[in-house]
């Protein structure tokens, strides 16, 4: 069933060019999927239409086959949760508890009830051993995972990553990706990753690439990353593991397609294995 | 030699409570012309490191050489302001620290700072920030206006302005596209080969420092764990893992495929080189 729905969408900045122009696309319920494009596309500017924290100037949004409007304005935010890129910007408590608790409080929840959910959620990022710790205390990667379980206690059913990796180091990027991954595993979110982290992209169910505020390519990880040129010419790449068989079927080798380090491991293997 | 830590510590907050180490009897040296990744995890002290090289932190122990300057505990160098002409720091997120109207006023605060002309200040804006991609039709636009990457580029021109013979650049492409990081470091490769410039280059990396360092300088808990070229770090598996680096995808390829029985030279680090070797291990087994 499809969770997200865009119609013809459009919107402008400056009243002048469109940062988002006649975009449209469906996401289907509990899918994964990549939005991908080079600093500039619109990328960033989708995840803020979706909750109205920017008005569309044309088109129809629907989540849940309701009408993005006034009146169902906050019913929507209240399906939608946000990671955004700065770990620094998104940290409003003085303690990680007080974090998590932030949006329980705005939702006027009961403090008993509140403790329970701020338990749960933090051991679910394993952040429990820092409940009360300050944010200066805490790694790039644990402010975002602080920031991952506030948004995780508002029970959304859609949850949007937005570069929520890129200012983090090796190590915190792999964490949350795994968190992500996990996510999606166990609780069946709808999950939204605007990124152009082409490593990621490889996980997705479905890859949507922008290109000046318009939707050029859209469909499976395989489909979208064999159109290499193109992918350069957008100014994103192809996985390592892609280049890597290019070189190889260079020296009359044939292999298939892998998108990941895994399956080429698998496949260089096989190949190695048969006599 | 125009870079040289000599037994150099910075203590924060020294003679207090709250004092922490974070660097600890540094000795280094940085061989002119070079391009030089530092690299260690999040904590380790690069960034304290690569702030000693114009003076923005003295040593709390110890000295160092910078060009034909010297800084140590007890005084910043007597001509601070040719040092800091001639070391161009880069920090994290450049962008933010835009502040000008238009892009050429921008790119020309630094070297009116220093005493150049205005019409060779605006000469040289121009020059470099063709260099750096951006043609003159940008001139007169506001920086503000221009993508996160073009906004990098601008705050990265106004350093190149001032003309300095060492370059130091504090995670340069954190947050750009993949095109835009590889334009990133082919500009800083460029400002090496073409114009001679010593370039350090602090980034958590590893295909970076693979691609386009010559050296590797890892600091690990304020010391300095290894200074060695490129090649010779990535050979060194068991460094890696003990260091938690995550190889670069050949090297990661390369370390599996030897796990599983194929026979790969443990010092290939290059993609093609690789694929050639699988070929022809491949092509043994048919």
């Amino acid at each position: 069933m499809e969770k997200i729905k865009f119609e013809h969408v459009s919107y402008s900045y400056d009243h002048e060019t469109n940062a988002i122009d006649d975009v449209s696309f469906e996401i289907e319920e509990g899918s994964y999927t990549a939005i991908i494009g080079h600093n500039g596309s619109g990328k960033s500017t989708i995840a803020k239409l979706m909750i109205d924290l920017l008005e569309r100037d044309k088109g129809n949004i629907y989540i849940d086959k309701m009408e993005l409007c006034d009146e169902t304005l906050f019913a929507i935010r209240d399906k939608i949760g946000i990671v955004f890129q700065n770990p620094d910007n998104q940290f409003i408590g003085a303690t990680v508890a007080d974090d998590i608790a932030f949006g329980l409080e705005n939702h006027q929840v009961e403090s008993e009830r509140m403790q329970e959910i701020i338990d749960r959620f933090a051991a679910k990022v394993n952040m429990t051993k820092y409940m009360q710790s300050e944010p200066t205390k805490l790694s790039g990667g644990q402010k975002q995972r602080v920031a991952i379980a506030g948004v995780l206690a508002m029970a959304p059913s859609i949850l949007i990553f937005d570069e929520a990796t890129s200012m983090l180091d090796p190590q915190g990027k792999a964490e949350i990706n795994h968190l992500i991954q996990e996510i999606h595993k166990e609780n069946k979110l709808t999950i939204i990753s605007i990124t152009h982290d082409i490593e990621e992209v490889a996980h997705a169910d479905h890859v949507i690439v922008l290109d000046k505020g318009k939707v050029v390519m859209q469909g499976s990880p395989v489909d979208v990353l064999k159109r290499e040129q193109q992918l350069i010419d957008l100014r994103l790449d192809i996985p390592f593991s892609m280049k890597f068989l290019k070189e190889l079927h260079a020296h009359n080798i044939k292999t298939k397609q892998c998108i990941t380090m895994e399956g080429l491991v698998d496949e260089l293997c096989r190949l190695h294995s048969k006599m | 030699m125009p870079i040289a830590f000599k037994d150099v510590s910075h203590i924060y907050n020294a003679d207090s409570p709250f004092s922490y180490v974070a660097l600890d009897h540094i000795d280094l040296e940085i061989a002119e012309g070079s391009i030089t990744a530092i690299i260690g995890e999040t904590g380790s002290g690069k960034s304290t490191l690569v702030q000693h090289l114009n003076a923005l932190l003295l040593p709390t122990q110890g000295e160092l050489q910078v060009l034909d300057q010297c800084i140590d505990s007890k005084q910043k160098p007597k001509n601070l302001k040719q040092l800091r002409k001639n070391v161009g720091l880069v920090f994290q997120f450049p962008e933010y620290q835009l502040f000008e109207e238009t892009i050429i006023k921008d790119v020309c605060f630094g070297p009116k700072n220093f005493g150049v002309q205005e019409e060779e200040a605006i000469q040289r804006a121009k020059e470099i920030l063709k260099v750096c991609g951006l043609d003159d039709s940008y001139l007169e636009k506001s920086p503000f206006d221009l993508s996160g990457g073009q906004k990098r580029r601008v705050a990265i021109a106004g350093i190149l302005a001032m003309d300095p013979s060492v370059l130091v650049l504090d995670e340069p492409t954190a947050g750009l596209d993949p095109q835009g990081a590889k334009e990133m470091m082919e500009l800083f490769v460029q400002m090496n080969r073409v114009y001679h410039k010593t370039v350090l280059i602090v980034t958590h990396d590893m295909e970076h420092v693979l691609s386009y360092c010559d050296q590797v300088v890892v600091i690990r808990d304020g010391h300095m764990e290894r200074a060695c070229g490129v090649k010779e770090f990535f050979s060194d598996i068991r460094l890696l893992r003990e260091l938690r680096i995550n190889p670069p995808a050949v090297i990661q390829l390369r370390e599996r495929l030897r796990s599983e029985g194929f026979a790969i030279d443990p010092s290939i680090i290059d993609i093609k080189q690789l694929a050639e070797a699988v070929a022809s291990e491949v092509k043994h087994h048919e």
